[in-house]
């Protein structure tokens, strides 16, 4: 007994001599870090809304620019995984401060570091989470998506508060002549402007290695990706099958494209064959990060809402044949159904589509998710 | 020793509310998922693994490192190699079937050793040019 408590009183926290666990180090890579943060949750909050937007929205979203998804969405996964050496590089200057003694000093002081504890906590799931999620790998018992958005926002305001709490440090240390570099020891600069240098040489490597998968003309640097531009049937990568959707290669005598509107009508495939074709190039672009383009070609869809007598400001829901599977139902505002690149697309780079693109009709829109390019459409709805 | 007693500007109580605003968003977010202990245990599992174990590790490497009197380009080196490493486990390790032949599509451990067979490269050239550029700069007297 006696022994034990001597031995808890004599706990005392580690010593660390390292000599970069300071706050110039700790600003520096602290400012890229909550720059790829702040770059993650913007274009996240963009996903979210393009996908699960509020009412208010559902009419409003904008078709252009037609490259806009595939910007943002590739910008999320690159700066997701820039932070992958960021963070711990982060953590690595200021680890010593989990061990402030006494550990609490106030009531304030131990909200702060509550604040800290969720703000690491939750940046470390994120970047696990959505990097695990790039490779399709679920090995948690909830759904990725709801608590990888609701975690974010937790992320972001734990940082923004973290922000304000450490203005003063902050600012003290921003740059090499700022006061509180200045009082640092001068000796230690050049091994922190090293160590500097290659966390920045570590966010170089895995962004080279990765962003191929959305940025083509950096493919051949593809290495790590869980994607690649050029791996898919017809030159270009698919998420879910024919087979896995339960479609098949639908016969072209039995396909029917239903058309619900005011003046609502059937097209069989010679019919739709037989409508004015258009060719488009556009991307498709995964929320998962991989993006590419790729030539379509196709019926305008804005041309089968007219024959239909939908109304210019309608809203236009595409229904898939697919039997299983999420995604089966997609919607487009009014913006998205009447613009010109819009297509129910018959062909892929100058072929039919395959089964797993589609065959026999796709949905090809501007600036939109790659899971709302509904696949073998079925039935368009005038939505009033 | 007593912190001083600084003025806090109207700025950053804005910027503190913010946040605290912003953390209420998520933790309503929060609630509204069903597997909500599930969840905590993941978001505890994170920190504890980083803060316990992670970190840990790496400071022990970084001890002996600096023993053997290892700084500059190889600790950089090391650096960029546990980077590359950290972003490719997933590709590397995930178990089970892919949804289809363009899901992990490449030779991802062959790729993985490429890319330290690279650093390694590297910072071999960087390690030669520096001593190349040591050398000239004090010529054999």
């Amino acid at each position: 007994m006696e022994d034990m408590r001597s031995r808890i009183l004599s706990l005392r926290p580690p010593v660390f001599r390292g000599r970069l666990h300071d706050a110039r180090t700790a600003t520096s890579i602290g400012r890229w870090l909550g720059l790829a943060f702040a770059v993650c949750f913007v274009t996240g909050l963009i996903s979210h809304f393009l996908q699960h937007p509020p009412g208010w929205l559902a009419n409003e979203l904008p078709s252009r620019p037609a490259w806009g998804y595939r910007l943002t969405q590739g910008l999320h996964v690159a700066s997701g995984i820039a932070a992958i050496p960021l963070l711990p590089a982060k953590l690595w200057a200021v680890y010593p401060r989990l061990f402030d003694w006494p550990p609490v000093r106030s009531v304030l002081h131990a909200l702060e570091r509550l604040s800290i504890g969720l703000l690491v906590a939750g940046a470390a799931f994120e970047l696990v989470t959505g990097l695990l999620n790039t490779a399709q790998w679920y090995p948690w018992p909830f759904s990725f998506v709801p608590v990888h958005y609701a975690v974010a926002w937790l992320v972001a305001g734990a940082l923004v508060l973290h922000i304000a709490v450490k203005a003063p440090e902050i600012k003290a240390h921003w740059s090499r002549r700022s006061p509180g570099t200045l009082a640092l020891s001068a000796e230690d600069a050049p091994d922190r402007r090293s160590l500097l240098a290659a966390v920045a040489a570590a966010v170089g490597a895995v962004t080279l290695t990765t962003v191929g998968q959305s940025f083509t003309p950096l493919k051949k640097l593809d290495l790590l990706a869980p994607r690649h531009p050029d791996h898919g049937p017809q030159g270009l990568p698919v998420n879910r099958t024919a087979a896995a959707a339960g479609v098949g290669r639908i016969p072209d005598e039995s396909y029917r494209l239903v058309v619900d509107g005011p003046r609502p009508y059937t097209l069989t495939l010679a019919e739709l064959r037989g409508l004015p074709q258009r060719e488009v190039e556009l991307p498709i672009a995964c929320v998962e990060g991989w993006s590419k383009s790729a030539h379509w070609t196709g019926v305008r869809v804005t041309d089968l809402l007219e024959r239909a007598g939908a109304p210019s400001h309608a809203r236009v829901r595409v229904v898939s044949l697919q039997l299983r599977g999420g995604y089966r139902v997609s919607e487009m505002s009014h913006e998205q159904a009447r613009d010109p690149l819009t297509l129910l697309a018959l062909r892929l780079n100058g072929e039919e589509l395959t089964p797993d693109h589609g065959y026999p009709a796709r949905l090809i829109a501007p600036n939109r998710p790659g899971v709302l390019q509904t696949k073998w459409v079925g039935r368009l709805e005038v939505l009033s | 020793m007593k912190p001083r007693r600084a003025k806090v500007s109207v700025t950053r109580v804005l910027a503190g509310v913010a946040g605290l605003a912003l953390m209420g968003v998520g933790a309503s977010s929060l609630l509204d998922v069903p597997d909500l202990m599930d969840v905590l245990v993941w978001l505890g599992g994170a920190l504890v693994l980083h803060d316990a174990f992670i970190a840990p590790l790496v400071l022990l490497a970084g001890l002996v490192l600096v023993r053997g009197g290892v700084r500059g380009p190889v600790r950089g080196a090391l650096l960029v190699a546990g980077a590359l490493t950290a972003v490719a486990l997933p590709v590397l390790l995930r178990p089970g079937p892919r949804a289809n032949s363009s899901v992990l599509p490449l030779d991802y451990p062959r790729n993985w050793l490429l890319t330290l067979l690279t650093v390694a490269t590297v910072t071999a050239l960087v390690l030669a040019a520096k001593g190349f550029s040591r050398h000239r700069r004090r010529p054999p007297s």
